[in-house]
């Protein structure tokens, strides 16, 4: 079944190139949200999801932003679908989050200590040479 | 038990509210700067099972999260870290302190028991407020505490656990896993099950016996067989003088003397009574430091005497003075049950030298002199007993007895004290 439509218009022109990488991204979410719990952990079974959905936007916003490939009103009608996610996007115009990994990671609320996840810290000021994956989203450092 | 924290807080064991946690150093870690999480009534008491405030650290890079495990109630009573359940001032387990310390502290253990023990507790503390009530167990540093002490702190404890996955061999996480990645400790070693109600309690410490054993196998100074030596050597002076060591040693008893001997670097310090001298030992042993330096104690010979030695022999030997009466033998046949230092002397007879038996006239003579079947042994029995058969032939033996040997000058009868008559008499 293709993806609910919200709006009733069709969508912009240019659509049609980038529909069959939307289409492909969009079967990898739904085995990721089907796939068996077995041997990950609970966190861990999550991530997957963050990471299609991080791919999602960032495709939208390279060819946006990077590329130039679409136009204005296909970005929009995008966002607007939420085929992209537009408050992940506006943290990476933001400089210092380009690579940001999820919105839980900067979220200081969810914390104890009201920092950040692990993961936003730069590899240079992790001493140790130690391997992080944060537990939100499995990501192994997103600045830096 | 309370329910929930509102039901019935008149006379019952109420949740338990605290500012800031009991603990030691180790717990807390190497890093000063600490970032800790307060939670109210987070968990319950390991040993009263009351809800209690748990605080929640990181002791340092690659170290598990450390909580408080003990309500603060329980761990002022025993004067313990809350999380480690170690004591505060030495870091030993709660057996090893109390045997130490000789303390016995019957806290009940069981069920409604413990609550009301607890309970009433916790209202005396909350009373008596900080300050009395944990000090009174300090006292003085206890020496043998202060030797099985731990003198850096040991952060091993802190380690992660180990990961279980790893040890079936199935650990994913790989090089990001938080678990040590080590061999489990061997189930079999007794130090493997450890349970913290039995810790608390102090019975039954695995870890405790451990360290009781080490601390009864530590070098001790055994006494010497030979009762009389009052003598300790003392070794490592340096550059202390007499008067720095009678300074310190006149605490365990009456000095008899002191005797230095610079060039060994020793003394020699001898009490009038061997209770002393055992006192002073005991304290001293392994344990004095006077002047920096911790002085080398053990049992001497005699004084004077170089090198010391668990000897027996007492002073010299003298010979016992010919002519004078002897000491008392020990009485086989006690009739009066006297003890042998304490039997009254019974009148000898004036040495034989004096002796001039018909003209003074028998020597007085006490009726148990004759009654004493070991009159024999008596330095003057012949005389004495053959005075009264004969006074003639006593003469002659006591003359030919001591003639030979005049020990000291005043026996010489031609010195001054002797008589004319005495003097013409012996020639």
């Amino acid at each position: 079944m293709p993806k609910v439509r919200r709006s009733k218009k069709p969508p912009p022109e240019g659509w049609e190139l980038i529909e069959p990488t939307l289409d492909e991204l969009e079967q990898k979410m739904r085995e990721a949200e089907t796939e068996s719990h077995e041997g990950k952990r609970k966190q861990e079974s999550l991530w997957p999801i963050f990471k299609i959905h991080h791919q999602k936007s960032r495709y939208i916003y390279d060819l946006f932003y990077r590329r130039k490939a679409i136009s204005r009103e296909l970005y929009e009608y995008c966002l607007n679908e939420n085929i992209a996610d537009k408050n992940l996007i506006a943290k990476w115009k933001k400089q210092g989050y380009e690579n940001l990994c999820c919105l839980r990671c900067i979220q200081t609320r969810d914390t104890n200590f009201g920092t950040n996840c692990i993961c936003r810290v730069p590899k240079g000021k992790l001493e140790e040479g130690r391997i992080v994956e944060c537990v939100h989203c499995g990501c192994r450092g997103c600045s830096g | 038990m309370a329910m929930s924290k509102t039901t019935n807080t008149y006379n019952r064991q109420n949740w338990e509210d605290s500012d800031f946690p009991i603990l030691c150093q180790t717990c807390l870690g190497d890093n000063p700067y600490i970032r800790m999480t307060k939670e109210k009534y987070g968990k319950e008491c390991k040993i009263c099972s009351r809800p209690f405030t748990v605080f929640r650290w990181c002791p340092g890079a690659r170290m598990r999260f450390k909580k408080t495990e003990i309500c603060q109630t329980c761990s002022k009573l025993k004067n313990v870290c809350q999380t480690c359940l170690l004591d505060l001032e030495y870091g030993l387990p709660i057996q090893v302190r109390d045997s130490a310390l000789k303390m016995k502290d019957d806290l009940p253990k069981s069920d409604v028991n413990k609550e009301y023990y607890i309970q009433n507790m916790e209202r005396e503390l909350a009373r008596s407020d900080s300050g009395s009530g944990i000090n009174s167990k300090v006292g003085e540093p206890n020496d043998l505490l202060m030797r099985l002490a731990r003198t850096a702190p040991y952060y091993k404890r802190n380690r992660p656990h180990v990961c279980s996955f790893w040890v079936k061999g199935e650990c994913r996480r790989g090089e990001e896993c938080p678990y040590r990645h080590e061999k489990p400790t061997d189930p079999d070693d007794p130090l493997a099950d450890q349970n913290i109600k039995d810790r608390y309690y102090g019975i039954n410490d695995p870890v405790a016996d451990k360290l009781l054993k080490r601390a009864a196998a530590m070098p001790a100074l055994p006494p010497p067989e030979d009762k009389t030596i009052t003598t300790l050597y003392i070794g490592n002076l340096g550059s202390l003088t007499e008067q720095d060591i009678r300074d310190h040693f006149y605490q365990y008893g009456e000095i008899r003397s002191i005797s230095l001997v610079p060039k060994q670097q020793c003394a020699f310090v001898q009490y009038t009574t061997r209770a002393a001298a055992e006192n002073a030992a005991e304290k001293t042993f392994n344990k004095l430091i006077l002047g920096g330096r911790r002085l080398t104690i053990k049992w001497g010979r005699s004084q004077g005497r170089q090198g010391p030695s668990i000897g027996n022999s007492s002073a010299d030997i003298f010979e016992p003075v010919p002519g004078l009466p002897g000491a008392l033998p020990e009485l086989s046949n006690n009739f009066f049950n006297l003890e042998p230092g304490h039997i009254p002397l019974p009148n000898m007879p004036p040495p034989p030298s004096l002796m001039v038996p018909p003209m003074f006239g028998p020597p007085p003579m006490p009726p148990f002199f004759f009654t004493p079947p070991q009159a024999s042994a008596f330095a003057t029995p012949g005389a004495s007993s053959t005075a009264i058969n004969s006074t003639a032939a006593s003469t002659v033996t006591g003359e030919s007895a001591i003639k030979p040997s005049v020990h000291y000058p005043s026996q010489d009868p031609s010195r001054l004290g002797a008589t004319q008559l005495l003097a013409d008499r012996q020639e």
